[in-house]
């Protein structure tokens, strides 16, 4: 039991960690998207690159994509079930 | 020099990853069932190789009794597998049906006059010398002894672990690009404008250092700049 408390414990650590580099990648290259976007040219109506870069940065936080990491920590675990399954059933 | 020792550095690295994913990954070897059996087993400098203490099979001891299954490959040479559960982490197995599969396994057991041949799949190295045994997952009755097995298992796994390394490094340089150059680039600016300054400083030195200098200069009846 110990055990398995332990496992948990030093996966959630692991797929945390992953899930934080993957974040802050995405957050990255979305950021260097917006600012090359502007850069090309600035879209009508929009007043200024730092305000516009922050709204586009708002609107990612709450994109699909941004949410999309969270399968991070749901993959290993479906993984995990089906190896078991797999493996021990006949 | 240098160079032997980078490149001695890279191909250890490459090997150890070989050696590591040969030994983890599985395989699949088609033989023929002869015997199951357990035996008291001493684990002792090779309890690498062997189940973890915390596997349901190990209990903890370094003395245990341990299935193996001993068999036949179609050209005579055989193999012995030990039939252990693989713990919580690694190999990232899961099995915890060293029961069943020996069971099973005797259920497929044949001799030469009537063979079943049965694919079992396996991970790890038979070394006699550290008396170690590559430890079976599953068995399965297959046709005969040239059938094709499709190692899935391993084109997953090694497509997936390229991909991970691919993104490790676009994440490596999006990194340095974003973050690291930047900040170099506010260095050089940074030590450029010290450069400058200790220009000025060393330029302004001069003056009051040469001054001196010239002054001393005029006991010697040298005329002053």
């Amino acid at each position: 039991m110990m055990g398995l408390i332990r496992v948990f414990l030093f996966a959630a650590l692991g797929l945390t960690v992953v899930y934080w580099l993957l974040a802050i990648y995405s957050r990255s290259t979305e950021r260097e998207r917006l600012e090359k976007k502007w850069d090309a040219g600035p879209p009508e109506g929009a007043p200024d690159r730092d305000a516009f870069i922050e709204a586009g940065m708002a609107k990612y936080e709450r994109s699909l994509r941004r949410k999309l990491i969270w399968l991070v920590y749901i993959v290993p675990l479906t993984v995990v079930a089906i190896i078991i399954y797999f493996v021990n059933v006949q | 020099m240098w160079r032997y020792i980078k490149w001695g550095f890279r191909i250890t690295v490459v090997l150890a990853v070989f050696l590591f994913l040969h030994y983890t990954l599985p395989q699949h070897s088609i033989v023929r069932v002869t015997g199951t059996f357990n035996r008291l087993t001493t684990v002792g400098a090779n309890s690498m190789f062997y189940a973890s203490p915390d596997a349901g099979t190990a209990e903890g001891t370094l003395t245990r009794d341990i299935r193996f299954i001993e068999t036949v490959r179609a050209n005579d040479k055989v193999i012995v597998f030990r039939n252990e559960d693989t713990g919580l982490i690694w190999p990232p197995y899961f099995k915890y049906d060293s029961s069943n599969l020996q069971a099973e396994a005797g259920n497929l057991r044949s001799d030469k006059a009537n063979p079943q041949w049965v694919s079992v799949t396996h991970y790890g190295w038979r070394v006699p010398f550290l008396s170690i045994y590559p430890n079976a997952v599953a068995v399965k009755a297959v046709a005969g002894p040239d059938v094709r097995i499709i190692p899935w298992v391993n084109i997953v796994v090694l497509t997936f672990l390229a991909i991970a390394a691919l993104m490790v490094r676009r994440m490596w340089l999006q990194f340095r690009e974003r973050m690291l150059d930047p900040v170099a680039q506010d260095v050089a600016e940074a030590w450029d404008e010290v450069e400058d300054r200790g220009e000025a400083v060393a330029g302004r030195a001069r003056g009051i250092w040469g001054r001196f200098i010239d002054w001393l200069g005029t006991f010697r009846g040298k005329p002053r700049r």
